[in-house]
């Protein structure tokens, strides 16, 4: 479970970025009092333009970032207070996500196993599962740097799986991605839903999130503009799809301001 | 934690070609190849130099004085061919032109010089920019000199010892050691401060901005691991590659003096190995290592701080003039290590090792030089600290 509670973030802007944002201010508020939950069975998608906050909200759930104001609870852990607690409850992937090129499936996979204290026999079952559920026993020893871009992206959903987390936080996770490549972290978001884990996912792909998820919260500029579930966002569509819809609704909130 | 941090990021670094070119090739090879060249080269100039037949113009006669004595030298101080001209000018365009060598003109008549006992003036014209030529003349008129002086005082009927009113001896009391340490021994330094800079350089590069540039800072910050237990794991790595780096460069600079031959003679080498001491090695590590973690202390909140490799190098690149600096000190004559040159970062491991290296070390001076950069070390290590805790350093 995931309860965020009006959470802002504010940066300190150095005179190099004033100058590249061309801002006389001295700080940037980046999320500005949002609040959401994301219950676990369920998949939570975070849906916004270029820029709106998404990434930097799922930086604060994953700890990177504290908010400078606002709780966030893991799985009942105050991540605010107890981050390194909070970590041990949450998996977190990008689309951006690098690997170690220099390194091994295998090497990488026991590392991050070794940083979350999975035990050695744990670690080894774990490995055993998901290596034959991703397809990944021909290319575990190969370095990672001579791997395609699939097999990459599987080491990374190895990687961020190798914990058993209750909590599974996706950043764009498809991004840059080909259709093939996609259909991995598809089959990934859904199996955790199976299993009853708390996915939360941040997207601009509307048929990802038609596909997947059953809340939704749309975040621009900052602040939260909706936040129901996917059910309730269908039945009060003003407009004729999704994509418009999601469009409308930004467009409404810029009018209003 | 740290300590498989560290196991990975060492993992990691060393099959990067980068870090280990900088790590343990360069410094390696780099003084067995620099020696060896050089002294071929030397070797080989200085043969060529003193074996090689020179073409020397004398304005005058096949009977001047100048011209007979040159001709009476045996070929000992080397083969020559002598050219008369008859005026200077046509001598100095072939001198210019590289026809001859040597040039040399009398300038008043040596008759009248010898009879009178005056000086006779000699000009000798050579070419700067040819190796040895000077060398030579001078070898040349040195003996003519001695020959003319004592001919002189023969035909004055005065024994030279009369004109000699004082025989001075200099006698060096240093010991070889003493000697090596103060002449040769500012090297050592130089050597593996500049080594230790440069083999901290790539790891920080690669452990810090690489993984910034990479994205894998931030699932590695999504693990249940303390920021400080991810810098300390990386800082070991770091350090470690600057002590390897400035290891290798010692070694391979011994392994040179001990394989090449530099002409320098038993003695020389034996006062080496006299130095070798396991006192020698222990205390030299521990200048060496508050220095290296002082170096990665000063490198890596630059490399948070860059975006890019390529900006984390071209912030870096200036700052090997700021670490080399310090470094030369130790190889300027007359400073010393004092109270006050033992509290400046760099300079008193510099001076120490100098003095290490002499046998004429203060061992008060040492251990404030090492309580210094602990010192230096420590904050070094906490800038580093603060550097990495902040949240817009270390995400791109």
């Amino acid at each position: 479970m995931i309860k965020v509670d009006n959470i802002y973030k504010e940066f300190i802007l150095s005179k190099q970025q004033q100058k590249e944002l061309s801002t006389k201010d001295t700080s940037s508020i980046a999320v500005r009092g949002i609040s959401f939950e994301c219950k676990p069975g369920r998949v939570f998608s975070l849906l916004g333009p270029n820029g709106a906050g998404k990434t930097t909200t799922l930086r604060m759930l994953s700890t990177i970032f504290k908010p400078t104001q606002g709780s966030i609870f893991i799985s009942n852990i105050d991540a605010v207070k107890f981050p390194n607690e909070a970590r041990r409850k949450i998996g977190f992937l990008t689309g951006s996500t690098g690997l170690y090129n220099r390194l091994t499936p295998n090497e990488v996979i026991d590392y991050f196993g070794s940083l979350y204290g999975v035990n050695e026999k744990l670690l080894m079952e774990r490995k055993e599962k998901l290596y034959a559920l991703l397809n990944m026993n021909d290319f575990q020893n190969k370095r990672i740097g001579k791997l395609s871009t699939g097999m990459k992206q599987k080491v990374s959903i190895c990687r961020t799986m190798i914990h058993d987390p209750e909590v599974v936080v996706f950043d764009e996770p498809t991004s840059g991605l080909d259709v093939i490549t996609a259909e991995n972290i598809i089959d990934l978001i859904k199996d955790c839903k199976n299993q009853g884990k708390t996915v939360i996912f941040s997207s601009h792909i509307m048929s990802e999130v038609d596909l997947l998820c059953d809340d939704i919260a749309i975040i621009h500029k900052g602040s939260l503009l909706y936040n129901d579930t996917m059910e309730q966002f269908r039945n009060s569509m003003q407009a004729e799809n999704l994509t418009a819809e999601f469009i409308r609704i930004i467009h409404q909130s810029q009018v209003k301001q | 934690m740290i300590f498989t941090i560290f196991k990975k990021e060492l993992k990691d670094s060393l099959r990067d070609r980068r870090t280990l070119m900088s790590m343990l090739v360069i410094p390696i090879i780099l003084f067995p190849i620099l020696i060896n060249i050089v002294v071929f080269v030397s070797k080989n100039l200085s043969e060529d130099i003193a074996t090689r037949e020179i073409k020397i113009g004398v304005v005058g006669t096949d009977k001047s004085f100048i011209y007979t004595e040159l001709s009476s030298l045996n070929e000992q101080v080397g083969k020559k061919k002598l050219v008369i001209y008859k005026d200077t000018a046509s001598m100095l365009v072939d001198l210019k032109n590289d026809s001859i060598q040597l040039g040399f003109f009398t300038h008043n008549n040596e008759a009248i010089a010898f009879k009178e006992m005056k000086p006779l003036a000699i000009t000798v014209y050579h070419n700067g920019s040819d190796v040895g030529m000077v060398e030579r003349a001078e070898a040349y008129m040195k003996l003519i000199e001695q020959k003319a002086n004592l001919n002189r005082l023969k035909s004055l009927n005065i024994n030279a010892e009369q004109v000699t009113p004082l025989k001075t001896a200099y006698r060096n009391i240093a010991s070889d050691k003493e000697m090596f340490g103060k002449l040769a021994g500012g090297m050592l330094p130089y050597i593996f401060i500049i080594f230790g800079f440069i083999g901290c350089m790539y790891p920080a590069i690669d452990l810090f901005t690489g993984e910034k540039e990479r994205g894998t800072i931030e699932t590695l910050l999504t693990t249940p691991v303390a920021r400080w237990q991810i810098l300390f794991g990386k800082m070991g790595v770091v350090v470690l590659s600057g002590i390897t780096a400035a290891t290798c460069s010692l070694l391979g600079l011994y392994f040179s003096i001990q394989t090449v031959d530099l002409g320098a003679g038993v003695e020389v080498m034996d006062t080496i190995n006299s130095i070798l001491s396991f006192q020698f090695i222990a205390l030299l590590y521990l200048l060496l290592i508050p220095l290296t973690i002082f170096f990665a202390g000063i490198l890596i909140p630059i490399t948070i701080y860059a975006k890019t490799f390529k900006e984390a190098q071209s912030i870096i690149t200036p700052l090997n003039i700021v670490i080399i600096i310090p470094a030369m000190v130790a190889l300027t004559p007359g400073i010393e290590l004092t109270t006050i040159t033992a509290c400046i970062p760099i300079v008193n491991v510099a001076l120490a090792t100098k003095d290490l290296i002499a046998g004429t070390l203060d061992y008060g001076l040492v251990a404030l030089s090492f309580v210094v950069m602990v010192a230096v070390a420590i904050i070094a290590v906490l800038v580093s600290y603060k550097r990495f805790g902040r949240e817009d350093s270390v995400i791109n």
